[in-house]
């Protein structure tokens, strides 16, 4: 009965916010519906970077917002269900963070699934592409921003050998590592490039979120000759950073600034950080539809975008900026087109 | 009378002989180590994959040896009272909590107190559901599971997101044990990089086992031959153990059968604790949702692995932890190693099954050595995706191998009333 009572007020709310398009002079409240991903609020990395997105809009933009966390052993139809409560519960647009929403399949997926039931909300998706009408799916361009780093790691070791290691083995991740591959032996040619991957869909991409995992992978790195070592491993990669500090070598951050969120003591090893720009994706998207300017389909944020970038906290990379820029210019103008998959 | 009659007739009726005349002696084991240990200088000599005798490798496997050994202990002591514990993952949850918020507060001892006293806690509850209340064990343990991870979720909310660099699903840096070196151990360091065949394998491993070790790491060795002591040479033990094969019989007997198996399982759930205090404050120096990553359920697997005993339970925990450790430093490098040393091995094993008579099982090994051998001299790498499942397969293998002579305690999961047998 009550569940039904829910479902009931849900249909209404939606069918409110549908008929909710009609103009009016003074800018309407936009209700934010945000599903996290795995780790959620408080990683210092990923879903912190939507977090600051969403907080931005709260304090620049006349919005309210409901922000539901994911667990860490939860099935698609957990992720499904979470989507449907926050649209049939008025929330539009719904924001699904994170590659984990689109699902194995994702033509049905949890976001392709609960687009359907809801057609009338909005939907965005970071960093996957779910193609459905009313879902705008929000991609960056990784493999730019990794070029990048890729080529301020060359530069910077003096072993010739340096490191990547991957939270989990998925075509996301492939796209960091294919970037970073290719920056790093555009600036060195004879650069060595070893890759350790953390976990596989096989085990719900554990090495996202198992630092102990992380630590001892850097560490192989470490005792192979690398470096350096870029992690792009969500939570397992405060252990990259921990590996890093004991064997006194470098580390380069991902996503966010991490030389700014992560433990004082680890600072010194991040030279850099590669810039994952999901706060602006984030914040634009609510903008987007403040403004009823909502758009489908597939927006890339790129180094063109700023939605992708590298980090200059610290001054570990000041001598080599010009450089660095030089790149960045030409992967801008197209002179250089970076590869996703390595 | 005495519980040992309990125990010398067992339900089933195993002689005990056989199993004795297995055991091997302290001369043949040394033989096998030392076998082994040319096996693997010699591999890593002709496929040059330094890492798999390296002191970093064995450094890492003991780390990730540790805590699902502890977990095993922990399954061990669970299981020989007579109570399945596949709560063990959720205990351990606790344990990471317990251990990074008992650090943050009280300094890096409190936090193994606070993981061990936190998966105590875990581990009452599923004694008091398992044996007060009779419900079955295996539901009781999913529901602490279940239950732990909420929990573990609520209480950092509660604590660590209010500390500067801490959030709801992670701590901040957690403050580290004490690490000790044996003094000249280090000075090995020279005859490592070497590569020189058996003495530098045996150099890595010496500086790996013997330096810049946690006392945490210390404590969980210790802890191996500690249960054996208490539950195979005390009379405490010996009760224990006679409610996990027979407790009708250890009632009549004049034991409290209830109260050993609340000792058991609580202490079951302190070890567990104590495995995920290892991961939050030594493995990774900080709590983070999910680290435990099914860890609780492969300590079990190495209990059943090392067939109820904790000698057997350590070489589980060690095999699982070295092919972990390999895979994740190395990746495929090592791992593809590791194919031709298998080769080996399975060959070694089917010559010795044919001489001691068993014809069809030592040419099933020999016949699978073969396409191993052919897969390392055809190959130069190994897909991802299959060295991450490199230590599964390994404990499988194994399993499968050993799985005529594992023997569980006989009441293992039964339910048990006082009085109604």
């Amino acid at each position: 009965m009550a569940g039904a009572a829910i479902v009931a007020l849900g249909m209404t709310a939606c069918g409110d916010n549908g008929g909710g398009a009609t103009p009016t002079a003074t800018k309407k409240t936009v209700k934010v519906g945000l599903a996290y991903d795995i780790g959620g609020r408080g990683d210092k990395s990923f879903n912190d970077a939507a977090a600051a997105g969403l907080e931005k809009a709260k304090t620049d933009l006349n919005i309210e917002a409901n922000e539901l966390e994911a667990g860490a052993t939860e099935t698609e139809q957990d992720k499904y269900n979470r989507l449907k409560l926050l649209c049939q519960g008025g929330f539009n647009p719904v924001i699904a963070v994170g590659f984990v929403y689109a699902g194995v399949d994702p033509a049905n997926g949890p976001v392709a699934k609960a687009a359907a039931d809801c057609p009338n909300t909005k939907f965005a998706i970071i960093d996957s592409v779910v193609d459905k009408p009313n879902v705008a799916s929000l991609v960056f361009a990784e493999e730019q921003g990794s070029y990048l780093v890729g080529a301020a790691a060359a530069l910077k070791s003096t072993t010739g050998r340096i490191g990547f290691v991957g939270g989990c083995k998925v075509d996301l991740i492939a796209k960091f590592e294919a970037g970073y591959i290719a920056g790093a032996k555009a600036a060195k040619p004879d650069i060595k490039v070893d890759v350790n991957y953390l976990s596989t869909p096989a085990d719900r991409c554990s090495g996202f979120n198992d630092p102990a995992k992380g630590k001892t992978a850097a560490e192989g790195l470490y005792d192979a000759g690398a470096d350096v070592v870029y992690q792009a491993a969500g939570g397992s990669g405060v252990g990259v950073f921990q590996a890093a500090k004991a064997k006194g070598k470098k580390a380069i951050g991902v996503d966010s600034d991490q030389y700014n969120t992560v433990d004082p003591a680890l600072k010194d090893v991040i030279i850099t950080s590669m810039l994952k720009r999901v706060d602006t994706a984030v914040f634009d998207f609510v903008k987007s539809m403040g403004e009823d300017k909502f758009a489908a389909g597939v927006q890339v944020f790129d180094l063109k975008k700023e939605g992708v970038g590298y980090s200059t906290t610290g001054g570990f990379v000041d001598d080599i900026k010009t450089q660095l820029d030089d790149y960045k210019a030409k992967i801008i103008a197209g002179t250089i087109t970076v590869p996703t998959k390595p | 009378m005495t519980a040992d009659t309990v125990l010398a007739s067992t339900p089933g009726g195993m002689p005990a002989a056989p199993v004795k005349a297995r055991r091997l002696s302290t001369p043949v084991i040394l033989l096998l180590v030392a076998a082994g240990l040319l096996a693997f200088s010699a591999v890593r000599v002709i496929t040059g994959a330094d890492d798999i005798t390296s002191s970093g490798a064995v450094r890492a496997a003991l780390a990730s040896a540790v805590p699902i050994g502890l977990a095993g202990l922990g399954g061990l002591w669970s299981e020989r009272a007579g109570v399945v514990n596949i709560g063990l993952e959720g205990m351990m949850i606790l344990g990471t909590w317990g251990g990074a918020w008992g650090a943050l507060t009280f300094g890096a001892w409190g936090g193994i107190i606070a993981g061990a006293v936190a998966g105590a806690l875990g581990g009452l509850l599923h004694a008091v559901a398992t044996v007060t209340f009779n419900v079955d064990h295996i539901v009781s343990g999913v529901a602490i599971t279940i239950l732990a991870f909420g929990l573990a979720r609520f209480l950092s909310s509660l604590t660590f997101a209010n500390m500067a660099g801490g959030g709801d699903t992670q701590s901040p840096n957690v403050p580290d044990l004490p690490r000790i070196s044996l003094p000249g151990v280090s000075a090995l360091d020279g005859v490592e990089s070497k590569h020189w065949f058996l003495v530098s394998d045996m150099a890595g491993i010496l500086r790996g086992l013997l330096t810049d070790v946690s006392v945490l790491t210390l404590i969980a060795i210790a802890l191996v031959p500690l249960t054996f002591y208490l539950l195979w040479r005390t009379s405490f033990g010996l009760r224990l153990r006679s409610c996990g094969e027979n407790p009708q019989a250890a009632e009549t007997l004049g034991v409290n059968v209830y109260r050993y198996k609340y000792y058991g399982v609580v202490v079951s759930g302190a070890l567990a604790g104590l495995g995920g205090a290892f991961l939050s404050m030594v493995a990774s120096s900080i709590y983070r949702e999910g680290q435990t990553a099914g860890r609780g359920y492969i300590g079990l697997a190495t209990m059943i692995f090392g067939n109820w005993r904790p000698g057997g339970l350590a070489a589980g925990a060690v095999l699982f932890g070295y092919t972990d450790a390999l895979q994740l430093r190395r990746g495929s490098e090592s791992v593809h190693a590791l194919l031709l040393l298998i080769a080996v091995i399975l060959l070694a094993v089917g010559v010795w099954q044919i001489v001691r008579g068993t014809r069809i099982a030592g040419l099933v090994s020999i016949a699978l050595a073969a396409p191993v051998a052919v897969w390392y001299f055809t190959t130069d790498q190994i897909p991802v995706e299959f060295v991450q499942a490199v230590p599964y397969v390994t404990t499988l293998v194994v399993l499968a191998l050993a799985s005529q002579r594992l023997r569980p305690p006989a009441a293992d999961g039964q339910p048990y009333r006082r009085g109604g047998g």
